[in-house]
């Protein structure tokens, strides 16, 4: 302290020569109860944590700390990103499928524990820090090359110069220095700044060029970096193409083509037929059944109508059930539906209509009985937006059979109109007309009725044969069926229509009976 | 430059290099105990069926040979470096891989069950098996052109050939070394390491294909070589580790065999719990992203019933129990935790081996007789192993005394 009374000390530095020496040294300060102390060598020295008695370092729970958020961070973003913010369906995996999301996690494990060690050092090194008082001493220099040093700290406790001094020396040592503030100049040098600023300018140049060509009009065409980003060439839709012999260049699905979440591989649900039971009646017709839904032939729409209209009440002399040709789909509607008008190649299609007194294949045709959908409140309200859409115009709203096409056909007295079912009718309760025979009547038609099939979703056409169903019951439900709670306003509102037709018709026929001679 | 005392390099007559008398006289009834309870294990499993019966064979058999053969590895690799820390402990390594000649012996009954027994272990060999498993004729005529009887066991010699010219050779010259102390006799070995590794994992690879993964004929995957070899040299960690732990505990190589290389060890027996992992891992990522059936139906027989919880339990305690279990540095450093380690995680790596080859023989485990047959094989297999190695072990030293590096051995510590 004599030499360097007016700065402050940080410390003391002793020099050694050896890894041995230093090590020895080291043991020395450790037993004489120093803490704040350093030992620098050019390499890593064996033991010197334990002959430094420094402790174990708590960098790896650091390490272990961050790997574990690595680990939460990367499957929380994914399962965050690909199943709640944007779900998407990849390869058909499911939303939070583990396996893919293992590698990413790991990754981030290794990434996080990474950055927690490189970090995490730095931090329990008082880094960064861009100068220490023990460089003044131009003989630590030699730390990175052969010579050791050790340091103790003047923040430790037990800190007395002459005392350090004379242990030191009894080490072995022949160079021991007192670390003092650095006073050189911590200006920093002119140089850098002109640097930086050279840099910054540098940078701001591609700036200004774009803003200029943001900012200004041009007569030049623009400038296209990637000219296949900008003119990709592949083909848009509808355009024309030399690669098929067709000229699309769109291709047509490849038959056989089903849609995402359409695949309906229950032939039982997409017929409205037994099956099972079908194939024990007439098991060709089953088997063609199956041929006709699993290869559609390119010209046929996406779904072929199994059973074409029938037509017992109207023109019950077409009916040509009874034949094999009944069962082919095309054949039949070639000879009984012409508003599905599509030929078919098989013979049989020539075959004269079998006696009338067989009965007919949509008699003997072993129907689904039941609705294979569950029934619920859903089921049902899609049922009834669709029936909205596509049958209420002909069938009305309520089902009886007086929707708006019908009304204008009775106005204008149309001569081949045949007047849609009432769906209340007897003849189309679920006893006597079952549930799959009704999906096959809206997938395929009848009488003048086309075939939906091509615009309604199998899933859907069941939906419309639950509301209708919902429909019938509602015009021949007896006021026991509602709810007690109800039962009175209804009862109510009965009465009172029934109040108002009787005065409606009491007036007229007064009426009628004040001026009877004006009627005739 | 340590902060330990580093022992003194003792004379190679020093009783601490001998087998333990303790130990040595264990060896003729471990080996007769061992071929009686294997015997009765492969019994119990013959009541069963006879499949299960040489399943349960097999899952024994590839469980001392995966020890065997990671041990081969051990060795080679430590050469291939340069290793010093190991000299040490290579030794125990090196005992345990000439085992690889008397279980070419033990594989035998597998090779003659495929001989003369028609498809009683190995499906591919059932004449009907691909007309009863209706299977594409174009693809199994060119899978028998690999599986067929002649060629599987030209196969099997060669394995057999090259692992035991090699731990034979590296054997040899590291007992030779015990007597002349020639540095040469290290270069050689170092020399000759390069090609040795290429043989060993060539064979090895192609052995886990033909012994384990043909089991099942129609299932691939270009990754079950590693997957074996993985579980392989983990076990023969563990192993080293256990077998420096007991010749300790009776009285040989105190003072040579410090924390500092149960450290080491920890940290492979660590490492390889991951790499095993890894390996099982992206085995399993590869087949359940391709979703192919001709794949995936290896996973999912493997899901059903009680092999699923097998198959969780391999996830939870092969790799995420032993992975937390081994991290800390405080364990490695304390001989008897990491030894706990080393004999929980062979264990598990039998369960491991199980989970691959028992499915093949049944839907079922085989109820309680197959329990029993399939631990009275295991037991009895490595009961036989231990008893050769320490009969070996009785005719050498148990540490290679004069190792050129063992003073460097001995110095070393970890930072």
């Amino acid at each position: 302290m004599s030499e360097n009374n007016e700065k402050k000390v940080h410390g003391i530095v002793a020099e050694y020569t050896s890894v041995d020496s230093l090590l020895n040294a080291c043991r020395r300060v450790r037993d004489a109860g120093y803490k704040k102390t350093d030992a620098f060598a050019p390499f890593a020295v064996h033991g010197i944590d334990k002959a430094l008695g420094i402790k174990p370092t708590v960098l790896p729970w650091i390490v272990f700390g961050c790997g574990a958020v690595g680990a939460v961070v990367g499957l929380a973003m994914q399962i965050w990103m690909n199943s709640i913010d944007y779900p998407y369906i990849i390869s058909g995996k499911p939303m939070i499928s583990l396996p893919a999301f293992i590698p990413v996690a790991y990754e981030l494990t290794i990434l996080f524990a990474a950055f927690g060690a490189f970090f995490g050092m730095w931090a329990l090194n008082g880094l960064p820090r861009f100068s220490n008082p023990i460089f003044t001493d131009p003989r630590f220099d030699r730390v990175t090359d052969d010579r050791f040093f050790l340091y103790i700290d003047s923040k430790d406790e037990q800190f007395d110069e002459a005392g350090i001094r004379q242990l030191f020396g009894d080490t072995g040592t022949d160079y021991i220095q007192t670390v003092v503030d650095d006073d050189s100049s911590s200006k920093v040098p002119k140089g850098f700044f002109v640097a930086w600023a050279v840099v910054i300018g540098l940078s701001v140049i591609p700036v200004l060029v774009v803003l200029k060509m943001r900012l200004t009009n041009s007569n030049l065409p623009r400038f296209h970096v990637f000219f296949d980003m900008d003119f990709s060439p592949s083909k848009d839709a509808q355009q024309t193409t030399t690669l098929f012999a067709d000229g699309r260049a769109m291709r047509p699905d490849v038959a056989g083509t089903v849609a995402r979440g359409d695949m309906l591989i229950d032939m039982d649900f997409m017929t409205g037929i037994d099956m099972e039971a079908l194939t024990q009646v007439d098991a060709r017709r089953a088997e063609r059944l199956v041929r006709s839904f699993a290869e559609p032939s390119p010209q046929q729409a996406a779904e072929q109508p199994p059973v074409a209209a029938e037509d017992e009440k109207v023109a019950p002399e077409d009916d040509p059930a009874a034949t094999d040709a009944a069962a082919t789909p095309a054949a039949e509607a070639a000879e009984n539906n012409d508003s599905q008008g599509e030929g078919s190649d098989e013979a049989e299609t020539a075959k004269p209509a079998a006696p009338v007194a067989e009965p007919s294949v949509m008699d003997t045709t072993p129907w689904l009985t039941e609705n294979p959908l569950e029934l619920n409140k859903e089921l049902l309200e899609r049922g009834q937006t669709y029936f909205g859409i596509y049958c209420s115009v002909c069938h009305g709203l309520n089902g009886g059979g007086n929707g708006l096409v019908n009304r204008r056909a009775q106005k204008i007295l149309a001569t081949k109109w045949i007047p849609p079912s009432k769906l209340n009718q007897s003849t189309l309760a679920q006893d006597v007309y079952p549930d799959g025979k009704m999906f096959n009547t809206i997938s395929n038609g009848i009488r003048k009725m086309p075939g939906y099939a091509a615009q309604i979703t199998t899933r859907d056409r069941w939906a419309i044969v639950a509301y209708v169903r919902a429909l019938q019951q509602s015009q021949n439900a007896s006021i026991d069926e509602v709810p007690a709670a109800e039962q009175e306003a209804i009862l109510k509102q009965q009465a009172e229509v029934k109040k108002q037709l009787e005065e409606q018709a009491a007036a007229e026929a007064a009426q009628a009976a004040a001026k009877p001679t004006e009627k005739e | 430059m340590s902060e330990h005392d580093t022992p003194a390099v003792k004379i190679a007559d020093d009783p601490a290099f001998k087998l333990p008398t303790s130990l040595s006289s264990l060896s003729m009834p471990l080996c007769i105990g061992g071929v009686a309870v294997l015997l009765i294990g492969w019994a119990c499993g013959s009541s069963v069926s006879a499949k299960f019966g040489m399943s349960a064979y097999l899952t024994a058999f590839m469980f001392c040979l995966t020890i065997a053969l990671g041990s081969l590895f051990f060795v080679l690799i430590q050469h291939l470096v340069r290793a010093g820390w190991s000299v040490v402990v290579r030794r125990i390594a090196e005992l345990f891989m000439v085992m690889v000649i008397p279980l070419g012996v033990l594989f035998l009954p597998v090779l003659a069950t495929l001989l003369f027994g028609s498809g009683t272990l190995y499906n591919w060999d059932d004449p009907t098996y691909a007309e009863k498993n209706f299977l594409p004729m174009a693809i199994w005529t060119e899978k028998l052109r690999w599986l067929n009887q002649g060629w599987f066991t030209v196969r099997a010699i060669l394995y057999f050939a090259i692992w035991s010219a090699l731990a034979v050779w590296y054997f040899r010259r590291s007992v030779e070394q015990d007597e002349t102390g020639e540095k040469a006799v290290s270069d050689r070995m170092q020399y000759w390491s390069g090609p040795a590794i290429m043989a060993f994992c060539g064979a090895t690879s192609f052995a886990a294909f033909d012994w384990v993964m043909s089991l099942a004929p129609m299932w691939f995957s270009t990754m079950f070589g590693v997957y074996i070899f993985a579980g392989s040299v983990l076990a023969a960690h563990c192993t080293i580790c256990i077998t420096s732990f007991t010749l300790q505990r009776m009285g040989a190589l105190r003072d040579e065999v410090t924390a500092e290389h149960y450290h080491d060890l920890g940290k492979f027996i660590f490492g390889f719990v991951f790499f095993w992992s890894y390996i099982a891992f992206s085995q399993y990522m590869l087949i359940w992203y391709g979703n192919i059936p001709e794949e995936t139906h290896w996973i999912f027989e493997r899901q059903l019933g009680a092999w699923g919880w097998i198959g969780i339990v391999l996830i939870l305690f092969h790799w995420a129990l032993p992975f937390l279990g081994t991290m800390s540095r405080h364990v490695r450093r304390n001989a008897p935790l990491i030894t706990f380690w080393a004999v929980y995680l062979l264990a598990m790596h039998y369960v491991d081996l199980y989970w691959m080859i028992m499915p093949e023989a049944g839907s079922s485990m085989g109820g309680f007789m197959g329990v029993v047959s399939s631990l009275f094989c295991v037991v009895g297999m490595t009961a036989v192993m231990i008893g050769l190695v320490l009969r070996v072990a009785d005719q050498t030293k148990v540490a290679a005394v004069r190792d050129p590096r063992l003073q460097e051995s001995l110095a070393f510590e970890n930072i």
